[in-house]
C-alpha cells in the first residue's frame, strides 16, 4: 500500500468481451507506486486485453480503471500515455521506417509542445526543446547500454535485430517518462543470454528511473527473479496473488497452466 | 550461358507485338510521322515503332537468381535473346498489318479512329507491303538485340552509349525550346539544328552523342568521390551548401529571361500543380491519408481568390457583381485564403477521422466532387457565377506591375510561392509536428498509444495541406484571370496524386521532379496533349514496377540506408581492433572481452 493509501493503478471489477467471448470478467488488481507486479497466466487469460483496456485501446464493459487516484475510463491512448502510462506490445510495433532515433524521440512527444507555427519559424524555444527531445531521447536509448548506441540510432528501425527491436520498443516507453511503464512479454523470443539481461533491466528500470513496473510475463526465471508481487490471471479472472512462491505453488494457478490431474 | 531462352523470347515477342499494334492503333505512330529528330530520317514516330522491339530485348535478358545469386547472361546470349524476341515482335506486327490490309483498314475505323491507311502506308516505310514488312523484321532484329545487348554488355560502355542517346533524343526532342534559349543568348545555332528540316543535324547530334557519353565516362571515374564530397556538403550547413543554393535560386531567377514566353506558361503552370504536390504530400506522404478530393482546396482556393479581390461573374449579358464580393489587395487576400482554407480542411477533415485508407479515399472523392458540383450550381450562382463562372481577377499587380502578362512576371509570383510552400513543408517535415505525422502515417494505433492524439494531428495535416493547396488555386485564378467549374474536375485531384507519386512520397525535390514530367513535358511538347492521359498512365505503372519509391524518393531514408554498411564495417573493424588490443596484453586471454559490450 503506498503512503497516502492509493493505489497508484487500480482496476475494480473490469469486464471486457469481444462478442460472447469474455476475456475479462470482474477483474480486480491494483499496482503501488513503486512495485514490479508480474502478472501470469495460459494463453486466452486476458492478461493483454488487460493491458489493452489500461492503456485506453479498449474501453472496458463494466468496471472502473483508476490512475493515481483518477478514472481513466474512456480516455484516449494518447491522454493516458501523457497522464504517466506507457507500454510495449506482445508483437512488436516500431515506426519501422523512422529511424531508431526518432522512434526514441517520438516518445517524447507527450511531453514536449511546439506545434506547428514552431516547427516553420524555428524560434530559439523550439529549438531548445528539439534539443531537448534528442537529448531524453538518447538517454532512453542508453538505457540499453551499446545495444542501441553509436550508428544504429541513424538506422530505419526496421533494420534492426529482433532483440533489439524489443529494446528500442522499451526505449521508445521510457521516453515517454512514465510513472508505470506496462511490459508485454518483454522476453517474448529472446535467447537466454539476452532474456538474463532483460531481468536486470527490469529491475533497474525501478531502481534508476523510478518507475513503477507492470509486466507480463512467461519466462518464470524473469518472473521469479524480479517480481515483488505476482498476480496469475485466468478466463479473465485473478485466481491467484502474491509472493512467486505463494502463487507458483497454488493449486488453481498449477491447474490453469498444467490441467487436474497434476493440481491433483 | 544457356542456351537461348526460346520460350521467353517467343513470349515477349507477342508482348512487344501487342504492344506496338496498340501504339499504332491509337496513332501515337503516324501523329509524330513528321516529327523529325535527326535529319529526315530518324522521326519520333520510326523511333516509337523500334521502341518496343528495344524494349523487349532488354527486358528478356533480365538477371536470373540462381541459388541467391543474380545470373547475366554473357552479351553474345544477350544480343541473341533480344535478336529474336525483337524479330518475333515485328512478326507479329507484320501479321497484324497483313491481316488489316487484308480485311482493309478502312473497316476497322469505327472503333479505332485513327486507323488508317496511312498508318499502314508510314509503318511499311511507303515502299509496298512485302519490303516494308520485310524492313520491320530487320528493324525488330537489329533493336532487339541492342536491347538485349544494352542489358549484359559492359555496363560502363551500355551506361554511356544510352547517356548519348537518350540525350540525343531529347535534344531532338526539346528543339524548339532549345533554339529559344539560343536565339536569346545570341549563339549561331546551325551547326545543331537545321531550319531545313527542323531537326537535330546529323554533325550536330554525333557531338552530342560524344558529349553526353564522355561525361557520362568521366562522372563514373570520379563518380563515387564527387557524390560523396557532394552530399557530405550539402548534408552539413557549409558554406558550399549555401553557395549552391544560391546558384540554384540565380538560375530559377533568370530562367524566364532565357526560354521566353511560351515555355515560362508551362513553367508557370508546373509551379501550380508543384504547389499542388506539395498540398498533397503534406496530407499523403506526411501524414499518409489518402485524399482523393485534393481539388476541393485548388477550387476553394481560386474562387475565394476571386471573391476576396473584385471578381465579377459572366452572365450571358455581360458580367454582374457576385452576391458577396471584397475588393481586397491581392497580397492582403492571400493570406485570408489561406486561413479559410486551412478552416476548410478542418471541415473536410472532421467527418472522414474515423476513416482509414481505401474508405477515407472514396469520402474525400466525393467531397471533392460535392465542391465542383457546389461551384456549378444554380444555388451558388450567385456567388461564384455557377456553369459561366467569374472573370476579372486580380492580376496580382504591384505598382503597375502585373503579374499575369507577360507569363515571365506570372512565373516569379509562382516561384515567390513555391519557394514558401517549400520552405514550409521542409521545416514541417523536420520537426516535432513531421515526427507525428510520420509516426501517425506507419502506425496509426501505436502513434496514439505513444501520446500522439490522432486526432489533432490528422485535422492539422488537412489544415496545413488545405493550405497549401489553396495557393495554388489562387496563382491559378491569378495566371487565367477567369473561372469556370470546368477547371476543377476530378482530374486535378488524380494528377495532384500522380505528380506526388511519381516523384516520391514524402519527398519535396519528389514533388518538383512529379511536376515537371507530368505537367512540364506534355506542356512542352504539344505533340503529346492529346496523348497525356495515355502517358500517365503508362508512366505510373511503369514507376510503379520499376521503382516505387518514386523518382527521387526520400533523400536522407536513402542515405541511411546506403550509410548503414558502412558504418557498420567501420563499427565492426573498431571492435575488432580493439578486441586484438585486449588480447595482446598479458594476462588477458584472448577473446575474455568480446562477451557483452554493457
Amino acid at each position: 500500500m503506498s503512503v497516502d493509501g492509493l493505489h497508484l493503478l487500480e482496476l475494480r471489477n473490469v469486464a471486457k468481451h469481444f462478442g460472447g467471448l469474455y476475456a475479462l470478467s470482474g477483474l480486480d488488481m491494483h499496482v503501488d507506486r513503486g512495485e514490479i507486479v508480474s502478472v501470469i497466466g495460459p494463453n486466452g487469460a486476458g492478461k493483454s486485453t488487460m493491458f489493452n483496456v489500461v492503456t485506453g485501446l479498449y474501453g472496458p464493459d463494466d468496471g472502473d480503471v483508476l490512475f493515481d487516484g483518477q478514472r481513466i475510463v474512456g480516455f484516449a491512448p494518447n491522454q493516458i500515455t501523457k497522464m504517466g502510462i506507457a507500454r510495449t506490445f506482445q508483437t512488436v510495433h516500431l515506426f519501422p521506417n523512422m529511424t531508431v532515433l526518432e522512434n526514441a524521440m517520438v516518445g517524447q512527444h507527450s511531453r514536449s509542445r511546439s506545434g506547428v507555427v514552431g516547427a516553420i519559424l524555428r524560434p530559439p524555444g523550439t529549438r531548445r526543446e528539439e534539443e531537448r527531445i534528442r537529448q531524453r531521447a538518447k538517454e532512453a536509448l542508453e538505457f540499453f547500454g551499446s545495444r542501441l548506441a553509436g550508428y544504429r540510432q541513424d538506422q530505419p528501425a526496421n533494420a534492426l535485430s529482433y532483440a533489439n527491436r524489443r529494446r528500442l520498443e522499451m526505449a521508445r516507453a521510457i521516453a515517454t517518462e512514465p510513472t508505470l511503464i506496462m511490459l508485454d512479454e518483454p522476453t517474448a523470443g529472446m535467447n537466454p543470454t539476452e532474456t538474463l539481461e532483460l531481468r536486470d533491466h527490469i529491475v533497474r528500470m525501478r531502481d534508476q528511473l523510478g518507475f513503477t513496473v507492470l509486466v507480463i510475463e512467461h519466462d518464470m526465471r524473469v518472473v521469479k527473479g524480479v517480481s515483488d508481487r505476482v498476480i496469475a490471471l485466468d478466463y479473465g479472472r485473478k485466481i491467484a496473488e502474491g509472493t512467486y512462491d505463494e502463487v507458483a505453488n497454488n493449486p488453481q494457478v498449477v491447474e490453469a497452466y498444467l490441467g487436474t490431474k497434476a493440481a491433483g | 550461358m544457356g542456351p537461348v531462352p526460346l520460350r521467353s523470347a517467343l513470349r515477349a515477342g507477342v508482348v512487344g507485338g501487342a504492344i506496338l499494334t496498340y501504339l499504332s492503333l491509337v496513332g501515337l505512330i503516324e501523329r509524330f510521322a513528321d516529327l523529325n529528330l535527326v535529319g529526315e530520317q530518324v522521326t519520333l514516330g520510326r523511333l516509337f515503332l523500334v521502341l518496343p522491339p528495344f524494349a523487349v530485348g532488354y527486358a528478356v535478358v533480365r538477371p536470373r537468381i540462381v541459388a541467391g545469386e543474380r545470373r547475366l547472361a554473357s552479351p553474345r546470349a544477350g544480343a541473341l535473346a533480344g535478336a529474336l524476341s525483337g524479330a518475333v515482335t515485328m512478326v507479329v506486327f507484320d501479321a497484324v498489318i497483313a491481316l488489316a490490309e487484308w480485311v482493309d483498314v478502312g473497316r476497322i475505323r469505327q472503333v479505332f479512329v485513327t486507323a488508317t491507311p496511312g498508318v499502314i502506308e508510314f509503318v511499311t516505310f511507303e515502299r509496298g507491303l512485302a519490303t516494308g514488312l520485310g524492313i520491320l523484321i530487320g528493324l525488330g532484329l537489329v533493336s532487339g538485340a541492342i536491347g538485349g545487348l544494352a542489358r549484359t554488355a559492359n555496363r560502363a560502355v551500355a551506361a554511356a552509349l544510352s547517356v548519348g542517346a537518350v540525350t540525343v533524343i531529347v535534344m531532338g526532342l526539346l528543339q524548339r525550346i532549345v533554339l529559344i534559349a539560343l536565339v536569346q543568348l545570341g549563339i549561331e545555332s546551325d551547326f545543331l539544328y537545321s531550319p531545313i528540316t527542323r531537326s537535330l543535324t546529323w554533325g550536330g547530334s554525333a557531338g552530342l552523342f560524344v558529349l553526353a557519353g564522355g561525361a557520362n565516362v568521366l562522372w563514373h571515374r570520379s563518380g563515387p568521390e564527387t557524390r560523396e564530397r557532394f552530399r557530405g556538403a550539402m548534408a552539413e550547413k557549409s558554406a558550399a551548401r549555401t553557395g549552391i543554393l544560391l546558384v540554384v535560386l540565380a538560375l530559377l531567377v533568370i530562367l524566364p529571361l532565357l526560354v521566353g514566353s511560351v515555355i515560362s506558361q508551362v513553367l508557370g503552370s508546373v509551379m501550380i500543380f508543384v504547389l499542388l504536390g506539395l498540398g498533397l504530400n503534406i496530407v499523403v506522404g506526411y501524414a499518409g491519408l489518402l485524399d482523393l478530393g485534393y481539388v476541393a482546396f485548388f477550387a476553394f482556393g481560386a474562387y475565394m481568390t476571386a471573391l476576396l479581390t473584385g471578381a465579377t461573374l459572366n452572365t450571358t449579358t455581360g458580367s454582374a457583381a457576385p452576391a458577396f464580393s471584397v475588393d481586397l489587395n491581392f497580397y492582403i487576400a492571400i493570406w485570408v485564403v489561406v486561413l479559410l482554407a486551412a478552416g476548410m480542411g478542418l471541415l473536410i477533415g472532421a467527418p472522414v477521422l474515423r476513416l482509414r485508407g481505401d474508405y477515407l479515399a472514396i469520402v474525400t472523392l466525393g467531397l471533392g466532387e460535392i465542391v465542383r458540383v457546389l461551384a456549378e450550381s444554380r444555388w451558388l450562382q450567385p456567388v461564384v457565377g455557377g456553369p459561366q463562372g467569374m472573370r476579372g481577377v486580380t492580376d496580382a499587380e504591384i505598382a503597375g506591375y502585373s503579374f499575369r502578362n507577360p507569363p515571365q512576371h506570372f512565373y516569379y509570383l509562382a516561384l515567390a510561392f513555391v519557394l514558401l510552400a517549400l520552405f514550409v513543408s521542409w521545416r514541417l517535415s523536420a520537426s516535432r509536428v513531421g515526427r507525428a505525422w510520420n509516426a501517425m502515417r506507419e502506425d496509426e494505433q501505436v502513434a496514439d498509444a505513444m501520446g500522439v492524439s490522432t486526432t489533432k494531428y490528422k485535422l492539422l495535416a488537412f489544415a496545413m495541406g488545405g493550405a497549401v493547396g489553396s495557393l495554388g488555386g489562387a496563382l491559378f485564378a491569378v495566371q487565367i484571370g477567369s473561372l469556370t467549374p470546368a477547371s476543377f474536375q476530378i482530374l486535378v485531384s488524380i494528377t495532384a496524386l500522380a505528380v506526388v507519386i511519381l516523384g516520391g512520397l514524402g519527398s519535396l525535390p519528389g514533388v518538383v521532379a512529379g511536376a515537371l514530367v507530368l505537367i512540364g513535358l506534355p506542356g512542352l511538347l504539344r505533340e503529346f496533349e492529346e496523348f497525356r492521359l495515355l502517358i500517365y498512365g503508362a508512366a505510373l505503372v511503369a514507376i510503379m514496377v520499376l521503382r516505387p519509391q518514386g523518382l527521387l524518393p526520400n533523400v536522407r531514408r536513402m542515405r541511411e540506408l546506403h550509410d548503414e554498411e558502412e558504418a557498420q564495417d567501420e563499427w565492426v573493424k573498431r571492435f575488432a581492433d580493439e578486441g586484438a588490443a585486449v588480447a595482446a596484453v598479458p594476462g588477458n586471454p584472448p577473446g575474455v572481452e568480446y562477451g557483452d559490450p554493457k
